[in-house]
């Protein structure tokens, strides 16, 4: 315990002045205030040395494909761009295919936008770019070498003014059928699905006890919308036209919903929840016979479930009929950058440098056969084509490959489609996930759920009347 | 420096002293208060803050038949009142527990403060592989002792899902209880125990005519300062269902995030935010009405 009147004593000896009061407690005079702002400063003084004499200006990088061999892959391409450029330090900072959206909303209101972004979707580009919020990336393309680019790479980013929004950094053909061929021997089916009855008897077919048919999302989430989106085209309809009148409401809709719902059963329970992760995971894990991702299922039963990744086929998913054309869904994977960003030079030169072939290489092995290159000779150079994972499933990376090239999204329907600058909004209003969920988990009428859905839809394209 | 000083008398050093304090609640309270309100009377495009005047515009489509406000209402309302009785229970019973003289009363007090403390996304990460279909511990069990035959979907699938965000709420929230109601038991006189004893009071009148009169005030600070948070709570329903299935588990600050950065509509993400503070507000004016009856 103090004793509070020794306290007081010794105050009054080192001050000659009493700065506490008759019962002890502290007396707050104009001197003290005066003291304290004074040294408050001063304490700060040492903080802020302490916080280092880097004086490099700092470009930040955002991206959502951050897992732990590709944040090392893009500090190798940070450390080859620091020693050339020694004014500048480059911070890589994650997002997520999920929360991207809400990042980038606030970043673009706050005017604290990073330098560049990379691996986001074509559409996510789009829109952001019709708002004004982006670069024109044509200077960039061009210091990389336009020619260097695969065919028709560099198309889903080309906007309404001619210019491009965005450049491509990688393609990925996100859902792809995985089968198992131990399963599919095992329950006598001898090759792949090619349409959807074949699926879901082969579903049916590879189900047992402990094993469901298929990992299908029927949560409230990016992976449901762009997911399902798929299965419409793949009944040969369009969520749009191509001078973007809504078409939700059409017949490949309601035949996409009635086999979306006729798979639930082949799902696991969890499934009413499953995005991007969980879908991976019940595939690879062995919870499932079949699965639908992209390249990432390589790498990630190579290393978890190797017995499982030696049985592994890949083919594009199967579409209502035969005859009906495939449809893949490849998000396009870009960089740009936000217009507002400091040091657009440094800027534009670190944008370029992620395309120096030693690097590139580097950044593709890193997810292989998820994210497939779009700069020309990558995929037959020795470098990439000499690791294990691209030289063991050279097949499937073929496959995953041509139909990222043959590939759309909401944003890029098709060629004929003009580009869609409201898909990123559509796709995080979860409209067409919960179009899903009312009709498989809630057990609506079809045609009520797709009339909610467009109608969302339908407010989200009118642009809520503020002026962009 | 210290003759100006001496100029400033002690009827100027008075409100010198206050200003600090008035700027701090100026800026942080006042000033975004008023900025919400004055944000949701125009639509607002998030990423670019482009704006224009829409009056009661947003609120009309709020409260309309199209609006998402009065279902959302409903299931905050379920979730702040479902789970805040839970934590009330809970808490007053682990409390009475603890209050005891137990073997290794300090160790269990200390780790009935875990739940609070761990972060919310480690909490909900745990919980969502206890509720995972395939490898969870609670499908596992209830399995095994051949309560169900199947895996039960808990988050995917109503009314599983409400009730597990409930109960998860319940489990993260309890401590706080546990800590007041603790605190104010250590307080009350034995003698007040012994008197009730001798006037051959059992355990539960011991419960219902000492204890809980004794600790009801502390209970009713307890009580809404729980019900503001729970109200408000956003990360561990977002983080466990996402608002889903359809719309089940949607509460209002969820639908706030999405109008906000889903949909880029601020104006109408303040004027959702609005109506969550006048309703808040009404909540507190029948506590405070409550609270003064019974006084």
């Amino acid at each position: 315990m103090v004793d509070v009147r020794q306290g007081r004593q010794d105050s009054v000896a080192m001050t000659g002045k009493p700065t506490t009061g008759e019962n002890g407690a502290p007396l707050l005079n104009r001197r003290c205030l005066l003291g304290s702002a004074l040294a408050l400063p001063m304490l700060a003084l040492p903080m802020a040395a302490c916080s280092g004499n880097d004086d490099r200006k700092v470009l930040r990088w955002w991206s959502p494909q951050a897992a732990p061999a590709q944040a090392r892959a893009y500090r190798a391409q940070i450390a080859g761009f620091e020693a050339a450029n020694p004014g500048y330090r480059v911070v890589f900072e994650p997002t997520s295919d999920e929360g991207y959206p809400a990042q980038f909303a606030a970043a673009f209101a706050a005017g604290q936008v990073p330098n560049i972004v990379t691996h986001l979707p074509s559409f996510a580009a789009q829109s952001y770019y019709a708002q004004g919020l982006l670069e024109p990336m044509d200077g960039v393309a061009a210091t990389i070498g336009a020619a260097r680019f695969l065919p028709g790479a560099n198309a889903p980013y080309r906007a309404a003014d001619g210019r491009l929004s965005a450049v491509a950094i990688g393609g990925t053909a996100v859902d792809m059928l995985w089968l198992r061929r131990d399963l599919m021997a095992a329950a006598g089916i001898d090759t792949p699905p090619r349409d959807w009855d074949a699926l879901r008897d082969a579903c049916r077919r590879m189900q047992t006890k402990r094993i469901y048919g298929a990992p299908l999302p029927y949560g409230s989430n990016s992976m449901t919308s762009l997911v399902f989106i798929s299965f419409i085209h793949r009944a040969g309809g369009q969520v749009f036209t191509p001078d973007l009148q809504l078409a939700l409401d059409s017949a490949p809709t309601y035949a996409a919903l009635e086999f979306y719902r006729s798979m639930r059963e082949y799902c696991p329970p969890s499934a009413s929840s499953y995005g991007w992760s969980d879908s991976l995971n019940a595939f690879v894990s062995g919870a499932t016979a079949t699965g639908i991702y992209g390249g990432r299922v390589l790498i990630s039963a190579a290393r978890q479930n190797p017995r499982m990744a030696r049985t592994l086929v890949c083919v594009p998913y199967p579409s209502q009929t035969v005859a009906t054309p495939s449809w893949t869904f490849n998000d396009f994977p870009c960089l740009f950058i936000p217009k507002g960003a400091t040091e657009i030079a440094a800027t534009k030169a670190l944008a370029s440098s992620l395309y120096e072939p030693a690097g590139y290489v580097r950044q593709m092995l890193a997810a292989p056969g998820h994210v497939l290159p779009v700069l020309q000779g990558i995929t037959d150079s020795p470098d990439y084509r000499g690791n294990p994972i691209t030289s063991l499933f050279a097949t499937q990376i073929a496959t995953m490959t041509r139909a990222a090239a043959a590939g759309h999204n909401l944003g890029f329907e098709s060629p004929a489609h003009r580009p869609n600058t409201k898909a990123g909004e559509i796709i995080a209003s979860h409209a067409i996930a919960e179009m899903v969920q009312r009709v498989v988990i809630s057990g609506e009428s079809a045609k009520a759920a797709v009339a909610r859905a467009s109608s969302r839809i339908a407010a989200i394209m009118r642009g809520a009347d503020v002026p962009r | 420096m210290r003759p100006a000083l001496h100029h400033l008398g002690d009827r100027s050093l008075g409100p010198l002293l206050i200003a600090p304090v008035v700027l701090v609640l100026g800026t942080v309270i006042a000033y975004p208060l008023f900025a919400a309100i004055a944000l949701s009377a125009f639509a607002v495009d998030t990423p670019t803050l482009r704006s224009r005047f829409v009056g009661l515009g947003n609120y009309a489509e709020l409260l309309g038949a199209d609006g998402r406000f009065w279902p959302a209402l409903g299931v905050t309302l379920v979730w702040t009142a479902a789970t805040l009785a839970l934590q009330i229970v809970i808490g007053v019973a682990m409390a009475l527990l603890l209050n005891r003289d137990l073997w290794l009363r300090s160790l269990a007090r200390s780790l009935v403060l875990f739940p609070y403390f761990v972060s919310t996304v480690v909490a909900v990460l745990v919980w969502r592989w206890l509720f995972n279909d395939m490898f969870g511990l609670a499908n596992q069990l209830l399995m095994k002792i051949g309560v169900i035959a199947a895996p039960l979907d808990w988050l995917g699938t109503m009314p599983s899902a409400l009730l597990s965000v409930i109960v998860v709420g319940a489990w993260k929230f309890f401590p706080f209880v546990v800590i007041a109601v603790l605190a104010r038991l250590q307080t009350i006189p034995e003698s007040l125990y012994d008197a009730a004893r001798l006037d051959g009071a059992g355990a539960w009148s011991r419960f219902r005519d000492v204890t809980l009169p004794q600790i009801g005030e502390v209970l009713g600070i307890v009580v809404l300062l729980r019900a503001i948070w729970d109200f408000k709570e956003f990360d561990l329903v977002y983080l466990l269902t996402g608002g889903g299935p359809v719309d089940a588990t949607r509460t209002l600050p969820l639908i706030v995030y999405q109008e906000a950065f889903g949909l880029n509509r601020m104006g109408m993400a303040a004027a959702y935010a609005v109506a969550m503070m006048i309703t808040m507000l009404g909540f507190f004016l029948l506590y405070r009405l409550a609270v003064r009856g019974r006084t």
